[in-house]
């Protein structure tokens, strides 16, 4: 691809966006700002993974929450039952990791020949089996409270990473070295690894091949291509790779239940993201997450600011009560739906570039 | 030059072909074999179930009845993945590519099939040489080497056919399936795609099967006509004797000439 001025700006916004993901336990010393940041690399994972089937491949599934669910309830379960060790977690995050890969091969096999409206008929119903499961399962699963559990000691809060002669805990540019920050970077580091592994994916054969059946699934079956075997294939690739989301997810959170892991809201935002970063190229994903996790930490605050400021002034301060957030959230998405009809990068990218 | 061609094996043979929808039957017992190193089109009013013949042989339809081989190997209840991968080729009367790919990805892509490297996961696609030089080759016979890094979408309608006929041609199949290749072309870019149908007529080890209905590219490329009329096989031989035969003039003529006009 020539380096156009579209392209140019993806690429800038995603070296920022990585440096102050990087550094950002030194960066936003409060713990709010480390959840965001720990949340943004998540779900970069879990939307480019989607990206792959609905971008990519063209298959719409609603089914993508329930893989991450099974990594993280996966993980959960494990670390509640056998104790906080390495062990565990890995039992945990394979076990997560296999039901997902045959509950996806499962409906890859029965529901991928159908229409792609009954295909999405299919991954809707099966998802919400697995909540329903999720929540009447309470004794493994503990219902809709959840479960809490403690993770391997390293990533504890009082965990010191470097102890000075006093024996505190080394700060470095002030920050404490504690199980926290390997927390942090545990979930940084394992995101990037499965987002690199996608993008590796994205510009392999592999690739080019599901790019063919979204544009013309006949043309490519006729070409030697099993259509069928090939979005199987990727629909259990993404579902493993959004179970291992998961998986981190839970040991971040140290509490998995259907709102964090399993509910519908998940697989809005999904789509969402998806939708706003722009389809069917990765990068979408990055922008996506972040924009959509900002807003959904820092919108209601900014409204506060913003209706406390316009206080006296009629209407203003009653419209833009933080309460009304989901309401500007709805605007802010249509409009950059309608200024950015093919996402924020992939509409970046056109810029510039010949049709 | 027939009595040699019909010495040989047939490479593709279809037998009591029959494919119903409902009460209509749209092929009805075609029994036919085609040969290596021959040209056959396929001609016959609109309806008369060329099209759909072609969707059997190459798998987009499943035969009611009846049977396809080539050679010994029986297609007749095959994918047309599997089909495609056992050397059938075929390309689309509509033009039919990937539009948001490249030219050059179009072709990789055919490339690619016949290689098996679709399954190639974590190898970038512009780092296997092989591809990139096997998809060069087919880009630069198509005449279209200056034109690798458009999309499909972008390129005028005669490239897009030339471009179909390249992937065909990237496949490098044993049987080969030309569906109206210069519909909706022009007079002056109809001679690239038929000088590129011309290359692979001249390989002896190929069958090339034609669906035309131009009574100039029909004289240009066949040397043999099979004359399909509601779904049978009304007439098959030599060009010059299917052509003047009564039965023929009576069913097929009379509609071309308002066709080709």
């Amino acid at each position: 691809m020539k380096q156009t001025f579209g392209t140019i700006a993806v690429k800038t916004t995603m070296l920022i966006i990585a440096a102050l993901l990087l550094f950002a336990p030194f960066l936003f010393q409060d713990i709010r700002a480390l959840e965001v940041a720990a949340r943004i690399c998540i779900f970069i994972v879990l939307v480019a993974s989607y990206d792959l089937l609905i971008g990519y491949t063209g298959i719409v599934s609603f089914a993508h929450t329930m893989f991450f669910g099974f990594g993280a309830y996966g993980a959960a379960i494990a670390l509640k039952q056998m104790g906080p060790g390495w062990d565990a977690l890995a039992l945990g995050t394979v076990a997560g990791v296999l039901v997902s890969l045959v509950v996806a091969a499962a409906i890859g096999l029965i529901s991928l020949r159908v229409k792609a409206i009954f295909f999405a008929m299919i991954t809707l119903a099966t998802a919400s089996v697995a909540l329903v499961l999720a929540s009447q399962l309470s004794q493994l699963t503990g219902g809709e409270d959840g479960i809490t559990y403690r993770t391997p000691d390293i990533f504890k809060t009082a965990t010191k990473l470097m102890v000075d002669d006093d024996g505190k805990v080394v700060r470095w540019f002030g920050v404490k070295l504690n199980g926290k920050l390997a927390a942090y970077y545990f979930v940084f580091a394992t995101s990037l690894t499965l987002f690199l592994v996608l993008l590796r994916i994205t510009v392999s054969p592999l690739g080019t091949v599901l790019k063919a059946i979204r544009e013309n699934e006949m043309r490519a079956e006729a070409m030697g291509y099993r259509v069928v075997a090939y979005r199987t294939f990727v629909f259990c690739l993404a579902a493993v790779v959004a179970s291992l989301a998961g998986s981190v997810y839970a040991v971040w959170l140290k509490y998995t239940g259907p709102d964090t892991a399993l509910s519908f809201n998940i697989m809005i935002d999904i789509l969402l993201m998806v939708v706003i970063g722009g389809m069917g190229t990765m990068w979408g994903a990055v922008v996506g997450a972040v924009l959509m996790v900002m807003a959904q930490y820092y919108l209601r605050d900014l409204m506060g600011a913003a209706s406390e400021a316009l206080h006296g002034i009629p209407l203003l301060p009653e419209l833009l009560a933080p309460d009304r957030w989901l309401f500007w959230l709805g605007i802010i998405f249509i409009l950059l739906v309608y200024f950015f009809p093919k996402g924020i990068v992939g509409t970046l990218m056109l810029k510039g570039a010949r049709t | 030059m027939s009595q040699a061609i019909f010495m040989l094996q047939p490479s593709l043979t279809t037998t009591d072909l029959t494919i119903r929808f409902g009460g209509h039957v749209a092929v009805n017992k075609v029994s036919c074999n085609f040969h290596p190193g021959e040209t056959t089109v396929i001609v016959g009013p609109n309806g008369a179930g060329k099209t759909t013949y072609f969707n059997l042989i190459s798998g987009q339809l499943a035969a009611s009845a009846g049977s396809i081989h080539k050679g010994d190997l029986d297609l007749t209840r095959m994918s047309p993945s599997t089909r495609a991968k056992n050397g059938i080729g075929r390309a689309f009367q509509l033009t039919n590519l990937f539009p948001q790919l490249t030219v050059l990805e179009n072709i990789r892509l055919a490339v690619q099939a016949r290689s098996g490297a679709g399954w190639g996961l974590f190898r970038p696609v512009d780092s296997l040489t092989a591809l990139k030089t096997g998809a060069q080759k087919y880009l630069e016979a198509a005449q279209l080497t200056d034109k690798g890094s458009m999309t499909a979408a972008a390129l005028p309608h005669g490239d897009q056919r030339k471009l179909e006929v390249a992937l065909l041609m990237a496949m490098e199949p044993d049987i080969y399936m030309f569906d109206e290749p210069t519909a909706g072309m022009s007079l002056d870019q109809a001679p690239a795609v038929l000088e590129l149908i011309a290359q692979i007529k001249s390989d002896p080890t190929k069958t090339v099967l034609l669906v035309e209905h131009k009574m100039d590219v029909v004289r240009a490329l066949a040397d043999r006509i099979i004359v399909l009329h509601n779904g049978e096989l009304l007439a098959d031989g030599a060009p010059d004797e299917v052509m003047s035969s009564q039965i023929v003039r009576d069913v097929y003529l009379g509609a071309a000439t308002e066709e080709t006009a």
